[in-house]
């Protein structure tokens, strides 16, 4: 609890012009592939974007990012730098192998930190990786951080389709912009050129037109996405002109536009009492 | 709220009305009117929702800053969804949602209404 008086909650970062919040109701649909390779896909119009690994509990970037040891702060300081992306993540911080257990008051001052502490300087983009759900993380972010919007990802299937919701839900309550919605691992395509929809298709777009927001496009299935992730090196980084690395600097295109239409968010009305 | 979906319910602007009253404009034109104490009495914060579910304590022992006048000390907004409100007793764990404020409204239109929903 603040004493009265006390600095206000909503944080300033006035040298980030757009925060991106990468979300999905669900885990496994492959949100940290996706912000780690749109973070990185936009780098490739604009040279100042970071990625910030919102996930305390299972932070998947440094692995995605290639960084396996932990960080000696003492020397090499905040935020690391791969790729041409400026990045963080509580995963340089705690060894992989070591359980984060925290209750909320604490994942929300380690990303409060992360957004304040850590000197991102100018950025054009903050991609912002989030955890599964709509919890304290989400909180945090939106009642503090001034986002500039979200994408949804989802797999087409419906089990997914439903956390998704949620999540989208979540958004529009707190009122955050939604972009739109991104199909991840939207079928298969063979070398004899015939699409398999392994796990169906169009979810994401039928999400979409049920909740009259974009649908920003579809990201194929490839196997060379899990190796490029494991390996440390994103697909958008290693086979940029792969169909899926086409992929993710078409969806990079897409949310770009997305933010200059949605625009900036009008802050509330202050009183003084 | 979408990128491309319609502009929600927002406020325009907030005000003191004497040392009692909070005023706020709506962007559909509607002027809220709330005293501060119904909106202590009806804080969203998970620990005044129990409290009101219980029958009062008679032997309840009030706390030394329960025994000067109730008053707001700050009104920061949270996100862009709510206002949270520092009462100077300390409290100031309730996030009032737009919608949780606006339905607090008590101008005579929105009394009405409810006295009219309470009758059915």
């Amino acid at each position: 609890m603040q004493p009265p008086g006390g600095p206000s909650q909503k944080l300033a970062l006035p040298h980030i012009q757009n925060i991106v919040a990468v979300a999905s109701g669900k885990g496994g649909v492959g949100k940290s592939t996706v912000a780690a390779n749109l973070a990185l896909a936009l780098a490739r119009t604009s040279p100042r974007v970071g990625l910030l690994d919102a996930d305390i509990y299972g932070p998947s970037v440094p692995i995605m990012m290639g960084v396996r040891e932990v960080v000696d702060q003492a020397t090499t300081p905040f935020p690391l730098e791969r790729y041409g992306l400026k990045l963080m993540s509580m995963g340089f911080l705690v060894p992989p192998a070591q359980a984060v257990i925290w209750r909320g008051p604490m994942v929300h001052r380690a990303i409060t930190q992360f957004l304040t502490d850590i000197n991102w300087g100018p950025l054009d983009y903050l991609v912002i990786d989030l955890p599964p759900g709509t919890g304290d993380a989400q909180l945090t972010l939106t009642q503090t951080a001034p986002l500039s919007g979200a994408v949804i990802v989802t797999t087409p299937q419906d089990v997914a389709l439903i956390d998704a919701r949620k999540g989208l839900e979540m958004f529009r309550q707190v009122r955050v912009p939604v972009l739109g919605i991104i199909e991840n691992m939207s079928g298969f395509q063979g070398e004899d050129g015939k699409r398999i929809n392994i796990f169906g298709h169009g979810g994401g777009q039928k999400l979409a037109n049920e909740a009259g927001v974009p649908f920003l496009g579809e990201i194929p299935i490839d196997p060379r996405v899990a190796e490029c992730g494991d390996q440390g090196e994103p697909i958008v980084h290693k086979y940029p002109d792969s169909v899926v690395g086409k992929a993710y600097q078409a969806l990079a295109a897409t949310v770009i536009e997305q933010l200059r239409r949605s625009g900036k968010t009008p802050e509330l009305p202050e009183v003084q009492l | 709220m979408s990128a491309s979906g319609s502009a929600p319910l927002m406020p325009v602007t907030l005000s003191k009305d004497g040392p009692d009253r909070l005023i706020i404009e709506w962007s559909d034109g509607h002027r809220g009117v709330y005293t501060w104490q119904h909106l202590r009495a009806n804080c969203p914060c998970a620990g005044c929702r129990d409290l009101r579910e219980k029958p009062p304590d008679p032997f309840r022992i009030l706390k030394p800053e329960e025994l000067v006048p109730l008053a707001p000390v700050r009104m920061p907004p949270v996100g862009h969804y709510a206002y949270k409100i520092v009462w100077s007793d300390g409290h100031d764990s309730g996030i009032y949602t737009l919608e949780h404020l606006r339905s607090l409204c008590q101008c005579p239109q929105c009394n009405a209404e409810v006295r009219m929903q309470n009758a059915e």
